[in-house]
Order: structure tokens, then sequence, then C-alpha cells
């Protein structure tokens, strides 16, 4: 049956499919194709600060535990027992010297490796070939990356401009690192994950979806209200299917991005200055934090880090958690309070595209609809670098990820 | 037994909640946001415990905040909530306390399940622990803080931007 979906027919230039959204096979496709066999993100390094700790995480169809090893290398298990298939870890987070599993009480070690197995005179198999399936990993400023097989790309390619876009992210903290320690709200989407990634880069539903938030919260999205040609921002194509809004523009003053001032925030600001310099240090805090999504699961968010989760054809989990920024902890309560009020089911944001992306996956299950993208397709610039922008309204953006996620599913990259 | 409350009184806290909980059900935000007191503290942790100075939370608003999110649902454009689900709470088991400074502390259970009308046409179900800071004002009480610990907060959970 897989065999037979036609993805160039489904994903064209100009619109895509909504079978894309309700299809069982696509969605099975999906699992294997990017939740699998190809990179994803899975954790950042702050969430496992000592040996021993570790995170649980659903990836695709598997749970997974991010683990740190005694000798400090960061592993990322199947969190399920070799023996039987039982889920071997419970918890969300915590600290353990080895895994045992409840069942039989096989006991793995934190690189997955089989240690122990009860009345080990029954069970005469080699113990080294019984370990926990392994990760292949790797991370970038502490953004750690899995795939379930060897990928055909190498990380550096798949990550590609994404690492500018990390970049501008630890950038903002004086000591070059974020640090996610906030705790992670999940809010349950009864609609396709590939709504997330395709929403959050879009620059033209604000003042629709959002008209409540902007009638009674100033911020950087009330540009929109003025009409499109107000709209300094940018929107872009990174490749790879990263894509982003760029909201540096738009921005009157530094420190716009955080609801914040130069006054306001004098402790940031020197700490900012002395690590980078008054001229560099005064350019990242104009610029603030990326607003892009990394393909195929990593939002980053501003000054939030958010994680795609698809759990059925129908439904999926968005993961978020405030990006606080080493070595300005005084910044921590401001960020928390922003994070939840922009983002999670009470959000002033995030309950309504929650709503609008449940309407349209009920809304794409019968007949053949097609979703058009075509807006700004003859209008967008390539750049000498082959990033594609465009105004902040454009679907640039979304043709983006699309045009990505076909190469991903014909098998091509 | 300086936290004992008078059968009396604890009648009229009852009675208090479940006019609020009305409020809420029916989307009556102007009357709803008037029981609060300035000091307000409207919250749905992660869990039990959680220093909201360092942990992020579903949901916690100060009074400043609160006033936001009645504006924006009075908007008529808070999408999430046009129509407001369908929701008529059961409230149950309360506990009553007396607490320093005149206050009351209530706590109850709760279950909630809510018709999402304006999205699946699904119920949902809701269900924690309530957990009051009240005084008195005028004939009446005022909110200063209302802490709601879901069952399942640590799971992912649906839109909340009703009044929970």
């Amino acid at each position: 049956m897989i065999g037979s979906i036609d993805y160039n027919h489904l994903i064209q230039a100009d619109k895509v499919h909504g079978s894309l959204y309700t299809s069982e096979d696509i969605y099975a496709d999906e699992m294997e194709k990017i939740f699998q066999n190809s990179w994803f993100y899975v954790g950042h390094e702050s969430e496992i600060k000592e040996a021993g700790d570790f995170v649980s995480r659903d990836i695709g169809r598997s749970a997974v535990i991010m683990v740190r090893d005694k000798d400090n290398t960061v592993n990322v298990l199947v969190n399920r027992c070799s023996h039987r298939g039982n889920n071997l870890c419970n918890e969300m987070d915590g600290n353990k010297r080895n895994f045992s599993c409840l069942y039989h009480g096989w006991v793995f070690a934190l690189n997955g490796d089989l240690l122990d197995v009860p009345y080990p005179d029954g069970f005469t198999k080699d113990k080294k070939d019984h370990g926990l399936q392994k990760l292949v990993t790797d991370s970038y400023r502490g953004f750690v990356f899995a795939s379930f097989k060897e990928p055909t790309r190498s990380f550096d390619d798949y990550l590609g401009n994404g690492k500018k876009l990390i970049d501008r992210a630890c950038n903002l903290s004086p000591e070059g690192e974020v640090d996610l320690t906030g705790g992670w709200v999940r809010q349950k989407f009864d609609a396709n994950w590939k709504m997330l990634p395709e929403n959050d880069t879009d620059g033209y539903h604000v003042n629709y979806v959002h008209q409540s938030f902007v009638q009674v919260i100033p911020s950087q999205y009330n540009e929109f209200v003025g009409g499109e040609d107000t709209n300094k921002g940018v929107i872009r194509d990174w490749g790879n299917g990263h894509t982003e809004i760029d909201f540096a523009a738009g921005y009157v003053n530094t420190l716009d991005w955080l609801g914040s001032t130069v006054e306001k925030s004098k402790s940031y600001v020197e700490k900012m200055h002395a690590a980078y310099g008054e001229e560099e240090g005064d350019r990242r805090m104009f610029d603030g934090p990326p607003h892009s999504c990394i393909f195929p699961n990593l939002f980053l968010a501003e000054m939030n880090i958010v994680i795609f989760q698809p759990t059925s054809v129908n439904s999926c989990v968005q993961w978020s958690t405030p990006m606080f920024l080493k070595g300005v902890p005084e910044l921590n309560f401001k960020l928390l309070r922003q994070s939840e009020g922009a983002l999670g089911p009470a959000a002033f944001l995030l309950a309504d595209d929650a709503t609008i992306a449940e309407r349209a996956q009920k809304a794409l299950q019968a007949g053949t609809p097609w979703c058009d993208l075509s807006r700004g397709i003859d209008r967008e610039i390539v750049r000498e670098d082959g990033v594609k922008e465009s105004r902040m309204s454009d679907e640039t953006s979304n043709r983006g990820f699309w045009h990505h996620y076909r190469s991903m599913m014909l098998g091509e990259k | 037994m300086s936290n004992s409350v008078a059968f009396e009184v604890t009648r009229e806290l009852e009675a208090f909640i479940i006019q609020e909980a009305k409020y809420a059900d029916e989307g009556q935000y102007q009357a709803w946001y008037e029981l609060w007191a300035d000091d307000a503290v409207y919250w749905v942790p992660l869990k039990d415990g959680d220093d909201p100075a360092h942990k992020a939370s579903h949901l916690y608003d100060n009074y400043s905040r609160l006033t936001t999110r009645i504006k924006q649902l009075n908007t008529g454009n808070r999408f999430s909530q046009v129509p407001i689900s369908g929701m008529r709470r059961v409230i149950s088991n309360y506990e009553f306390f007396g607490e320093s400074d005149d206050k009351f502390r209530v706590e109850a259970n709760f279950y909630l399940p809510e018709y999402s009308i304006q999205s699946t046409h699904d119920f949902r179900i809701w269900s924690g622990r309530y957990t009051y800071i009240v005084s008195r004002k005028g004939d009446s009480f005022q909110i200063h803080s209302k802490k709601i610990v879901l069952v399942n907060a640590l799971e992912p959970i649906s839109t909340l931007s009703f009044l929970i």
C-alpha cells in the first residue's frame, strides 16, 4: 500500500493534499522515514547534568530514555526491556545508577549494556547481545539529536543552517548556553503533528486566530494590525525543512523581544557587554531569539523550546519549556511567566492555535481537499546561498517544510 | 483548635464556591472576576509542591494576568472558547480550615466533563483537587488564591482556556 502513495502528486509547489494530515498509511510511512531512520530532536544536555540523570521521551512510536553516563557521554536508549518488552522506566525524569526491569529483574547499565539476569544458570546466551537498543546520537551546543538507524545523511548535513538558528538562541546567554530546567508543559492537540511546525512559522494567521490576543496584549505581534505592509519581519526557508519568522527587523528597541528595556534589565545588559563587548552584545540583545522550526520536531520558539510529538495520525502533543539563559538566573521568573502566557494549554496564544488545528483536522477528513500554499510564491527571493525569503505573511516557510518533507518521503534524503 | 470552622460558616463557604463554579461553568466572566482579591493567584501547577519561581505551570496568573485573561475572554474573539464549552462541574468532599489573618482554606474534589463544542465536539474529562484561600468581604467572601491540582497534571492536557 505504502509504495503506492504518490507524494509528487500530493505535494506540489503551491498546494498540498488533505490526506497528508489524515491518512493512516502516510502516518505509518512518516513514522519510519522521519521518526525512525533519520535525525530528530530528543532533548538538551542541560536536562541531565549529573551522571545517572535521565529524561523519558516519546519519539514516533517508541519510548526512549536520554541518560548521562558515568563517563559524561549522553546515551539515548530504547525504553523497552530486551527480554520481554516491558517498559523499563516509567518516570518522566530522575536519577538512576542503572535501569532494572520490574518484570523479571534484568538490569541494564546507563549505556544500555545488560549487566545482570536473575538465576543466570538458565540463560545461556551471551549478555553482550542483549543490551538495550541504542540510538545513533549527535549534538550541537547541547541540543541532542538521534536516529534509530544510521541515517543516510551526516548530522552536519542534516542540521545545515539550523546551526545558525541554534547559535542565535545560545548567543543570548553571556555563557553561550541555554538551560532547560523549567519543566515541560505538554499540550494535547487533536490534530496531525505537521500542523504544528506549519502553524508555528506561519506569519499570516496572527491577526485572525490571535485577534483577541492582539486586542488586549501589546507585543511584537501588534505590527500585524496595520496590514501586510507594516510587517517588517521576514519569513525564511533555510533549507532542509528548517523555517523561520525573523522578527528582528520589526523591533524598535533593544530587548523588545523580552518585553523589557536596557534600563529594566541592567544586570543582563552588563553581563552581555562583559562577555561579548558592547557592540556585539547590543546586536545580540536587539535581534533577540530565533522563531524557527528545525525539521522535524524542534521549535526554537523565541524564549521557549518546543518539541512536537506525533501520537497518531489525528493527534499530537506539543512540549514546551522556557529557555533559561545560563548565567542570567534573574530572568527566570519572567521567562517562566512569559512561557505560560504564550505556550501551553491555558496560554493566551496556543489555546487558540489548538482549536483552529482541531477544526481543520476534522474538516480535512472527508472528500479530496487541497490546501493552498501559493501565497508569495511570485515575490519571494532566493538568496545567493539558496535561502528563500519573503514577507512575513507569505507561505514561503510552509512551502519549505513541505518541499523537504516530500524529499524525505520519496527517500531522496 | 484554631483551624476549626463553625458549621454555619462552612455552609456559607460552600455556597460561595458553588456560586464561583456556576459563574465559571456559564462563562459569566465579569461576575467571576469580581470575586477575586487584588493579591490573586490562580494556579494550575504541573505538580503539587512545585515552586513557581523555578518551574513552569499550566497556568499561573497573578491579578494583572487574571485581568488580562478575563479581558481576552470578553473580546468575544477568544476562539478556543467561542462558543463556550459546555460545562457543569461537580464539587464534593469539602474540607474547611481556619487560616491566620481571618482567612479560610477550603479544599474540595471536582469532576468536570467539558463538552468541546468549538473544536472536536467530544467530552473532555477534568478532575482534581481545588484549594481556595478566601476571606470575608462584605456579606460574602473574596478569593485570594485558587490552586487546581489536576489528577493528570503531569500528562499532556487539552486546551484549558475556559475557567477551571
